[in-house]
């Protein structure tokens, strides 16, 4: 125990003597984290929309109208079509909106009007909501008008405005618990195989065990308090998220996670000899996690491979353990598979990484 | 400058990335990624799981939840459950949609009078959120003007006839590949780079660099053309891979495409010199690159989000790294094919130069030929 909290001490003063590192976690975990949360956005907004208009511009004012913030921008009037394509090319435009001079008298007189609506869809996920959204004014403009037999009540459960802020600092601050852990508990081992103190280290008469533990829980120990420092003062503090959950239980979640994914550095640390090595079989190991953990896209619509895949990644039990913990405030007995998932991938982690590192030879 | 002594430097590095088989990592790396994203990464949301809850058991209720297992944007389950239960179901992150039908649905509709439909969706990640929410009210609202059309004045209603420029079938593949393939050029090479000084200074044979007569312009130039050399493969690689794995168009020059790409590498090697240079330890220059490249590179580049929706601080960070224009003219390239004749492609490529300058020459001013 002495020689455990002997090594915890020498490494956690190690990190403070490095105050380059220091400054940079404590700049990942507070602005980095804002700026995610607070600008990035994955839905449409501010669409800007153009517009040429032939009809009289009685009911196409009205549905023009339906459009505004925060979705459109107000609508810019063009003269030709050949203007506003130019313009949808040049970026400056995404949907433009063409009323043919019949428009008045269909809608009124003969029946089967049409609005035609041009796409920039090299964004295709926004110009899919851009499109739903003129999909809807106009429903919604038909209903006005008393056409439709039913009545929708909508209702998103959890984030009831759909807010992305929530989203975007909680994804943000899960992808970097993972980059941060795997990167620096696998430079405390290969730092000290570059410098040749590993060996020493092996040779004192302590169980190796107790020196890679201790060495990882510093490591966790960092992360941990970053944690809580984003989301105390970043995710509540600032964004004031809603909290369904219990905020013991994910901190405690966080804890084992951190500690699996720092079993992927000490994998990582166990195969490689230069930081160099580290670092890329880092990248080729946690990108893929990061991004298809099911963060981003749902796992169940992946490639079925990378479905098999994700399995086992851990992120993938953390990711959706903390948005139930979260969001939709899952009863804590329905958390287990989550804990079973991080937990039994970190022992085995642990166990393969501490038999090839914990011997001399 | 000497091309002798840039050349021996040059060997050099050469030779220790093949000597420690990093040349492997290399190229097995951008060839990953883009494999991975691009069959990992779906923003339309296909086989949402539905619920639907049916408590009236009429035939009108029957066709309505027929129309919902037709669809391939729903995998439907049709049950009698109470709503509580239901609800439990979203919480376990086993239903994505549910939709509720009321007792006496049919016959309320049969009188003419409004019926409400409760339609419930997880809202922990909103894009997805409102995009089953838009694909449901579509489908809700299609099966009823389908059903009533005998009496409601069809002559109100509007049909949206839609044209999609540039990516016709909406595919997810066209709206990534391009970005992802601005993204390995930012994060590849600028993770390479950031070794190279550093990693001399932790060894200490940096002051072989201090002791001879090497000069900084020189010693930089060959770290950089070394990654560049290695690199300019990769970008006729994930060219082939975009156009004959995930079947992109290729509708620009591919001249723009090659200098553009060429110009980018310039830069992600220097931002990766940078870090190196500023930086006493090979994990500080590492963190360091994957914060200012990694993020960025997915997050501001046009990637995934449009800049033109983007807010306030994150709309100027998006402006201030140069991933973004590199976006921009990989779709244009892939996509669009307006080539030079746009002035905002010509702006955008400028302003890449520019970068390419800007960071080289940061690095050469910080770059020290003695100890501190």
């Amino acid at each position: 125990m002495k020689a455990f909290m002997a090594v915890l001490g020498k490494e956690l003063l190690e990190f403070m003597r490095l105050p380059g590192l220091v400054l940079l976690i404590l700049y990942i975990f507070t602005i980095e984290i804002y700026v995610a949360g607070a600008g990035i956005t994955l839905e449409a907004r501010n669409i800007s929309v153009g517009v040429v208009d032939y009809s009289p511009r009685v009911t196409s004012t009205k549905i023009l109208n339906h459009l505004h913030m925060p979705h459109f921008q107000n609508p810019i009037h063009y003269t030709s079509q050949e203007k506003l394509f130019e313009d949808i090319k040049n970026k400056k435009i995404m949907v433009g909106i063409v009323f043919e001079s019949d428009f008045e008298k269909k809608v009124y007189k003969e029946g089967g009007a049409k609005l035609n609506l041009l796409l920039d869809s090299t964004a295709s996920a926004q110009a899919f909501l851009a499109q739903l959204y003129i999909q809807n004014i106009l429903y919604d403009y038909q209903n006005a008008m008393d056409l439709s037999p039913i009545i929708i009540d909508n209702h998103k459960l959890f984030n009831p405005n759909a807010e992305f802020t929530y989203f975007m600092s909680i994804t943000e601050l899960l992808a970097i618990i993972t980059l941060l852990s795997v990167l620096l508990s696998a430079a405390v081992f290969v730092n000290e195989k570059e410098n040749g103190t590993w060996d020493l280290m092996l040779l004192m008469p302590v169980e190796p065990r107790t020196i890679i533990l201790a060495k990882i829980l510093s490591q966790v120990l960092i992360i941990m308090a970053g944690t809580i420092m984003a989301v105390g003062l970043v995710i509540f503090g600032i964004f004031d998220a809603p909290f369904n959950g219990s905020f013991t239980i994910f901190l405690l979640l966080t804890f084992f996670y951190t500690f699996t994914s720092a079993g992927i550095g000490l994998f990582i640390a166990a195969v490689s000899k230069t930081i160099m090595e580290v670092a890329q079989l880092a990248t080729l190991i946690m990108m893929p996690m990061i991004f298809l953990s099911g963060a981003w896209t749902p796992v169940y619509a992946m490639h079925p491979v990378l479905e098999a895949l994700s399995y086992v990644s851990p992120l993938r039990y953390y990711i959706e353990g903390s948005q139930s913990i979260f969001f939709r405030g899952t009863d804590i007995i329905d958390l287990w598979p989550y804990f079973l998932g991080v937990i039994s991938i970190g022992s085995v982690l642990f166990w393969l990484g501490i038999r090839k590192i914990g011997k001399l030879f | 400058m000497r091309i002798s002594v840039i050349k021996a430097y040059f060997k050099k590095e050469m030779k220790e990335m093949v000597r420690e088989k990093l040349i492997i990592y290399l190229y097995v790396i951008p060839f990953l990624f883009i494999l991975l994203f691009g069959y990992g990464i779906r923003m339309e949301v296909l086989n949402t799981r539905t619920l639907i809850i049916d408590n009236d058991q009429s035939k009108l209720s029957y066709e309505f939840a027929s129309k919902f297992e037709h669809s391939k944007y729903f995998n439907t389950d049709v049950q009698t459950l109470s709503e509580q239960d239901a609800m439990k179901l979203i919480k376990q992150n086993k239903k994505d949609l549910i939709i509720i039908i009321e007792p006496g649905f049919q016959k309320l509709l049969a009188k003419g009078q409004k019926v409400h439909l409760g339609v419930f969706t997880d809202g922990s990640f909103p894009l997805r959120a409102k995009t089953i929410e838009g694909y449901a009210m579509g489908t809700i609202y299609d099966f009823f003007f389908e059903k009533f059309k005998h009496r409601l004045d069809m002559k109100g209603l509007i049909t949206v006839n839609q044209r999609n420029l540039f990516n016709q079938a909406m595919r997810d593949e066209e709206m990534i590949i391009p970005g992802l393939i601005a993204f390995i050029y930012l994060v590849v090479p600028a993770m390479m780079a950031a070794f190279l000084v550093v990693r001399e200074k932790e060894k200490g044979t940096i002051f072989n660099f201090y002791a001879s007569p090497i000069k900084k312009e020189e010693y930089l130039l060959a770290k950089l053309i070394h990654i560049f050399f290695l690199q300019s493969f990769n970008v006729i690689i994930l060219w082939l891979i975009a156009i004959y794995i995930f079947d992109l168009p290729f509708r620009g020059s591919f001249t723009l495409y090659f200098a553009s790409s060429m110009i980018y590498l310039i830069i992600s090697a220097s931002i990766g010199l940078l870090a190196s240079v500023i930086t006493s330890t090979q994990i500080v220059a590492i963190i360091l690159v994957a914060i200012v490249t990694v993020i960025p590179g997915f997050l501001y580049s046009g990637m995934i989000m449009p800049i033109s929706s983007m807010g306030g601080e994150a709309y100027i960070v998006a402006h201030l790294y140069p991933v973004m224009y590199l976006t921009h003219l990989m779709h244009d390239v892939f996509l669009v094919g307006d080539g030079l004749n746009a002035s905002q492609n010509v702006q955008y490529l400028l302003i890449l130069i520019a970068y390419a300058m800007i960071l080289f020459a940061l690095s050469y001013l910080f770059l020290k030929k003695r100890l501190k």
